[in-house]
């Protein structure tokens, strides 16, 4: 009688330890991120995705990459997914492009070409972003070959033709940063697999600061000529803590001219 | 001579040997924003840059040999030379200024896609030169530099069409010159938009798109192992002006012939709602005895800026390198068919 | 200072820099000046990229084959800030471009002087207002 006392004690106090530890995430109440000095949450930093998702953003096993001399370092790393589901929904006819695409990847995926990754490409490449927020505008700088989004805060305005990186507007759902993407074009990839879209195109993307040094982000994508319904991709943004972090600069073009115009060279590199 | 005498003697002195170069440190100081309108402030309270400008001039960098020291116009003298670049624009409307048939006139009209210079505003400005100072010069080369540019030059004759690396890196979409630092100004799209964050000033150039986000929290610059184009810039406030400071370049930026010993002092100054006032000091001690100085009116414009997917879209490339190695063929089937008729 | 005059700026004497204006030698390796042309088409596509923009065409060559052609143009992005979309020149517009040809022969040109059959010029007239007026 006396042991069943002492442990349900035991649980009992070790249960409340816990619950007095936890975040203030548990109970259903959503972590309140710090202000910026105009009073709207404090997206400013460095972030990180933490995923293979630039390699497949669906479920998928490690696998060999398209270039056998690199081996191991250029294969593929498994991942459990980034998106809703264990596939996407694409339409008979687009499901049949994006396994050509992947075939051909080596010479169709734009990252090889040092093309920009279109949205929301650009958020999970393996490489760092900054968020540079003032009342007006929010400016995400990619570390991947220089990309750079400007998200209007203020008006809703359409953009003149489209482009790689699309035209952003935004705005605040509680302490959720909204942005509004459009005007893609028809260039970039989802990732390394060949997964794509069309100029159809229509990203909502949804960054809700999870804790002092997390975001989560979700980005709707909505692709009617591509895909039989819209989908998600979930996943969370990780601050970079280390002491005076900053973006290096990655511009690609000279590593992409070889692919691009080595035929087209006087002496052509021998490969 | 009195203790006091000595003193203003040796104080001058240090002061002298102090600045980076006489007539560029005092000639900055004469340029620098007098005045007492006082800039807005961001929510943080520091002086609020940001907004879209543009950095178009029709003012040389260096200063006309025939006006020597006079760093600038009289009013009349300024409008005299506005009507003259007026006049000229006219001629230059439509293309007209080249002849059919001619190198000249293979190029699209700019006119037509509102990139010719007249179509560009700037703020006004009475100087005879960007370069600020008496002499309005860039310094001559030291003679390391001159020959590290000859060889350069001769390293690439013959060679300009064998492929990308023998071509400049605006066409190999690398940098611009607009981008520096220091931020030249450029034909056309000369534009740029400030964001500032917490703790950090970014500047977006249009083309091609790069964004120095400048940290303003006293941090060292990254290693000297770390060599970037626009290099490592480093912000910091004085009153209402930003001074940001730049090294860490490669040796393959060559600024003006520079090396990559090359520093960038920029300042930026709002003295007007619609105007920065933006100055640079470049130093470089491998390539120029002294450091030079220059001062750049920077306007406002409406925005937004448009993307200049530089990489994506540069079929030139291809273009010019099919050329080129059309223009080989025909020579070589010349010189054949030329070898068998003799 | 008050406030900022406006100043506008002619073709200068003096030109500071010529970057975006590709240097006229690189022009001239892809296109060649012995090769003038003018083509009467059809717009098929307008790609609205940098650093050049390009108007694909359908033109009838002498045999009455339909040949696609590319022209090459300037940067759109001040197209833009004049309020051009891409819906100012849609496909089946039928255009005359005179320019000069691709130096490796292929059906690609340079577009020196772009029009309307009615001879209104595309885009901008010259002294950069509006649409474009009549070659006087």
């Amino acid at each position: 009688m006396r042991n069943r006392l002492d442990s349900l004690q035991v649980v009992v106090t070790a249960t409340i330890l816990i619950l007095a530890a936890a975040p203030a995430v548990a109970q259903g109440q959503a972590y309140k991120a710090p202000r910026t000095a105009d009073g709207h949450p404090n997206l400013n930093g460095i972030w990180q995705a933490m995923n293979t998702a630039n390699w497949d953003i669906r479920p998928h096993a490690a696998s060999m990459g398209p270039v056998s001399a690199l081996g191991a370092e250029f294969s593929t790393p498994g991942g459990l997914g980034v998106i809703d589901g264990d596939d996407l929904p694409y339409l008979p006819a687009a499901a049949a492009k994006q396994k050509d695409n992947y075939a051909n990847r080596l010479k169709l995926d734009p990252e090889v070409k040092c093309y920009l990754p279109g949205v929301p490409r650009a958020t999970y490449m393996p490489y760092p972003f900054q968020i540079v927020q003032s009342s007006k505008t929010i400016m995400f700088v990619y570390e991947y070959a220089g990309g750079v989004r400007t998200v209007d805060m203020e008006k809703v305005t359409k953009a003149p033709a489209d482009s790689w990186m699309g035209w952003s507007v935004g705005k605040w759902d509680g302490d959720t940063l909204v942005v509004d993407v459009t005007s893609l074009n028809d260039q970039t990839w989802f990732d390394r697999a060949g997964n794509y879209h069309s100029d159809a195109l229509h990203v909502v993307e949804r960054y809700t600061p999870r804790s002092p040094d997390t975001l989560m982000y979700e980005a709707t994508v909505d692709d009617p000529k591509t895909f039989s319904r819209p989908w998600k991709i979930t996943m969370p943004l990780y601050r970079h803590v280390e002491k005076n972090a900053q973006l290096l600069e990655y511009k690609c073009p000279e590593f992409a001219e070889e692919v691009l115009y080595g035929p087209l060279r006087k002496k052509p590199n021998n490969n | 001579m009195n203790r006091r005498c000595v003193l203003v003697i040796v104080l001058a002195a240090v002061i002298v040997s102090l600045a980076p170069g006489p007539a560029s440190a005092q000639a900055l100081a004469a340029a620098k924003a007098t005045g007492t309108w006082a800039p807005p402030r961001t929510a943080e309270g520091v002086p609020d840059l940001q907004g879209i400008w543009a950095n178009a001039t029709s003012i040389p960098l260096e200063r006309p040999k025939e006006l020597g020291a006079k760093e600038f116009y009289t009013d009349e003298e300024a409008a005299a030379r506005q009507k003259k670049s007026d006049e000229q624009a006219e001629e230059a409307v439509g293309g007209r200024q080249t002849q059919p048939g001619t190198v000249a006139d293979v190029h699209y009209d700019l006119a037509q896609y509102g990139l010719a210079r007249f179509q560009s505003k700037a703020a006004a400005s009475k100087r005879t030169s960007l370069i600020v100072g008496p002499d309005g010069q860039i310094p001559t080369l030291l003679p390391d530099a001159q020959k590290r540019q000859t060889e350069r030059a001769a390293a690439n004759r013959g060679h300009q069409w064998d492929g990308p690396e023998n071509r400049g890196l605006s066409e190999r979409c690398i940098l611009w010159p607009n981008e520096g630092p220091p931020m030249m100004p450029v034909g056309y799209n000369g534009n740029l938009e400030i964001v500032q964050g917490e703790g950090y000033v970014a500047i977006m150039q249009e083309m091609i798109h790069d964004v120095r986000v400048i940290p303003t929290d006293g941090r060292p610059h990254v290693s000297p192992r770390i060599r970037e184009w626009m290099g490592d810039s480093r912000g910091h406030w004085e009153g209402n002006t930003l001074v940001v400071d730049t090294t860490n370049f490669t040796d393959r930026t060559a600024f003006r012939g520079s090396s990559e010993k090359l520093r960038v002092t920029e300042r930026f100054t709002r003295t007007a709602d619609d105007t920065l006032t933006y100055q640079f000091t470049v130093e470089d001690p491998t390539t120029w005895a002294k450091s030079w100085s220059a001062e750049i009116p920077i306007a406002k414009t409406a925005g937004p800026i448009y993307e200049y997917a530089c990489q994506e879209g540069n079929y030139g490339m291809a273009n010019i390198l099919s050329g080129a190695r059309a223009t080989e063929r025909k020579a070589a089937e010349e010189a054949a068919a030329k070898k068998s008729s003799n | 200072m008050r406030g900022t005059r406006w100043m506008t700026i002619a073709a200068a004497t003096l030109v500071l820099s010529v970057a975006p204006l590709r240097a006229h030698h690189a022009f001239a390796q892809e296109f060649d000046e012995k090769k003038p042309l003018k083509l009467h088409g059809t717009v098929t596509k307008w790609e609205l990229i940098n650093p050049h923009s390009w108007i694909h065409m359908d033109v009838k060559d002498a045999d009455g084959k339909v040949v696609n052609w590319m022209i090459e143009g300037g940067s759109p992005n001040n197209l833009f800030r004049y309020g051009f979309t891409k819906e100012s020149l849609p496909p089946g517009t039928e255009i005359i471009v005179e320019g000069y040809q691709a130096k490796d022969g292929s059906p690609r040109a340079v577009g020196k002087n772009l029009t309307f059959t009615d001879g209104r010029r595309l885009f901008l007239s010259g002294n950069g207002s509006g649409p474009g007026e009549p070659e006087k």
